[in-house]
């Protein structure tokens, strides 16, 4: 569980927000995004598959991961852009699988289609990182009434934080929530059913809806 | 001002972020520089940022470069050339450069926790450092860069410990940590308060514009960059389907020489046109330029090049939607069809003022969500949160998660 987050029994919510660190790696086509994908940094490849969850949006992109949305708008790929969509990041362990995956997706399209346009100037995929800063919120649970009434209250960048970024990026083999619905309220059924959830489907907002559903549910 | 003024304006979580932050960095000293106290969009933002960073308990001082006329020319070939308009920076020109940086960088006490240098007219402070974290604040689009004026600069940059620019675009392949920052606007300035529909009436009947037909317009320096002759054309093509006026509206900043030049030549080309308004605006007229920006219909930034484009915000925020050029960062604030149209070309902004104008239902509630989308992303809170938390993530180097 993600440092602090579990404190004797007590849940206590962090939120967060990311300020963008540029790594100056740019890729004007599919052949280059290719080659810097198999070596960018782990946390680059992190904040272009969940970035979409953190950002507040007038209009949603069409896809959530930057990868997706660069290939179909830039390249014009649909379907290269549609299998990229498709990858659940939570089926790996850690984000290495995870780009082993994207670079297969990228290679096997290469191998089965010609390569796509390059993009115009001003449109190339820049590789970014996210530096998360946390903060405590103040609000804590110890108990189940307690933890629904929390997770309203709090700010969407602390779902996003407890349940992507603790699971993914900081190594875990559960997200925070249901690590603490399991061990410490002892709650393996609804914990199961939480992380069971597909939760690169929707926006963190509905995430959280959908939570707060299956915990009222238990109640 | 205070942060506390923004509640209910601004994000609730970036409040509460500045707040921890602010904590953290109570005491401490920062030091902003840039080149110019008054005109353009950095001073405007300094003027508005170091108070309200003073107020979180900051030891902030705010101090102006002092350049002659030759250095002024010399810092603005610099920032034509990184532009991408290739002027050749003499040895001459270099020296003036030094010499300027040098005597001001000597006359001002450079002590401070975090120094940031604005652009690249002071950025030779630097070699003049005494300890901190410095950061070089680059406003400008330096996407395509002359390489020889970029190759002498980047030598002085990679001595900061970090930059930051305002577009991911900007970012070169330097030694140093990158960040991208977006500028913001201060939706309690005068520049962008509400107003009254009387004061906005009043103030046109100052400049002399009629507000009896459709206003189309674009505040902006008189400035190659921001294409105002490419304007007149796309409102002489507009015209022979709506009558409408235009009304461009700018003055020269301190560091600006050329301005003068560009103004004649716009003057030359409106002609004797009683629909096209010239407006020399003086510096510190803020609310007047929010009064044009809320009484006009659409609002122009048909830049060609552009550092962030701060003034499409400001539209954006009174709720009208903007045509503006694809460049710098007007694409981030521009949603395409959502917030208003990116242009390539003089028809394109005719186009895209014709279709806005012929379905006003449409253009309004591209205002609606034009104005929430700058309240989320562009408002001067999260500009602050970002550098206070730009310069913990220098403090912390190397930790990709930092807790607060």
């Amino acid at each position: 569980m993600t440092q602090g987050a579990n404190v004797n029994g007590t849940f206590k919510f962090f939120e967060c927000f990311a300020i963008i660190r540029l790594t100056g790696r740019r890729a004007s086509d599919i052949l280059e995004f290719l080659e810097i994908l198999k070596t960018i940094s782990t946390e680059s490849i992190f904040h272009h598959m969940h970035q979409y969850f953190l950002k507040p949006h007038i209009i949603p992109p069409e896809f959530p991961n930057d990868f997706a949305v660069w290939t179909a708008e830039t390249l014009g790929e649909q379907n290269l852009a549609e299998a990229l969509a498709n990858v659940n990041p939570f089926e790996f362990g850690d984000i290495e699988a995870l780009r082993a995956e994207l670079v297969r997706i990228i290679t096997e399209h290469l191998k089965r289609y010609p390569p796509p346009r390059p993009a115009l100037p001003g449109r190339e995929f820049l590789f970014n990182e996210g530096v998360t800063i946390v903060l405590p919120t103040g609000i804590e649970a110890a108990r189940l009434h307690d933890f629904v009434r929390a997770l309203k209250e709090v700010d969407s960048s602390s779902v996003y934080f407890h349940f992507y970024e603790a699971r993914l990026r900081l190594g875990k083999e559960q997200d925070d929530f249901t690590q603490f619905l399991d061990s410490c309220l002892d709650c393996p059924g609804l914990a199961g059913r939480i992380k069971s959830l597909d939760p690169y489907m929707y926006s963190t907002e509905v995430l959280r809806a959908k939570i707060i559903r299956l915990i009222e549910e238990a109640l | 001002m205070n942060i506390e003024d923004y509640k209910g304006i601004a994000e609730e979580g970036d409040l509460r972020a500045i707040r921890a932050l602010a904590g953290r960095l109570a005491g401490k000293k920062m030091l902003h520089v840039n080149s110019t106290a008054e005109g353009g969009g950095v001073a405007e933002l300094l003027q508005r940022i170091v108070p309200l960073l003073k107020n979180l308990g900051l030891d902030v001082r705010w101090e102006v470069l002092k350049g002659t006329r030759p250095f002024f020319e010399v810092t603005k070939s610099i920032h034509n050339s990184l532009q991408g308009k290739g002027v050749h920076i003499t040895r001459q020109m270099w020296d003036e450069y030094e010499s300027v940086n040098r005597k001001n960088a000597e006359a001002i006490d450079l002590d401070a926790d975090c120094a940031v240098i604005h652009d690249p007219q002071p950025a030779l402070f630097i070699e003049y450092k005494k300890r901190g974290t410095w950061l070089w604040r680059c406003h400008i689009d330096i996407s395509m860069p002359d390489r020889v004026t970029w190759y002498f600069l980047k030598n002085i940059v990679e001595k900061f410990d970090g930059s930051i620019f305002s577009v991911s675009n900007f970012a070169q392949t330097v030694s140093i940590p990158q960040f991208m920052m977006q500028p913001s606007i201060d939706p309690l300035s005068e520049k962008n308060i509400e107003l009254s529909e009387e004061e906005i009436a009043r103030t046109f009947e100052k400049f002399k514009v009629p507000m009896d037909k459709p206003i189309l317009l674009q505040v902006s320096r008189f400035d190659p960059f921001k294409d105002p002759l490419g304007v007149i054309d796309s409102f002489r093509l507009v015209r022979k389907y709506h009558d409408c006026r235009l009304v461009l509206a700018g003055g020269t900043a301190t560091d600006d020489p050329e301005g003068e030049r560009v103004l004649n030549e716009v003057l030359e080309k409106a002609g004797e046109d009683p629909d096209i308004h010239i407006l020399l605006v003086p510096p510190f007229s803020d609310r007047d330029i929010n009064a044009l920006q809320r009484g006009a219909s659409i609002v122009l930034q048909k830049s060609t090049k552009e550092g962030f484009g701060l003034v499409v915000a400001e539209s954006l925020w009174k709720r009208k939607p903007v045509i503006g050029g694809d460049a710098g960062g007007i694409p981030l604030q521009i949603i395409e069809g959502v917030t208003g149209y990116l242009i390539h070309s003089v028809e394109g902004a005719a186009y895209r003022i014709r279709q806005l104008l012929e379905n006003p239902d449409h253009a309004k509630k591209m205002g609606e969500a034009a104005r929430e989308h700058i309240r989320r992303n562009f408002l001067i809170t999260t500009n602050i949160r970002n550098y206070l938390s730009i310069w913990l993530a220098l403090e912390h180097k190397g930790e990709k998660v930092i807790y607060i």
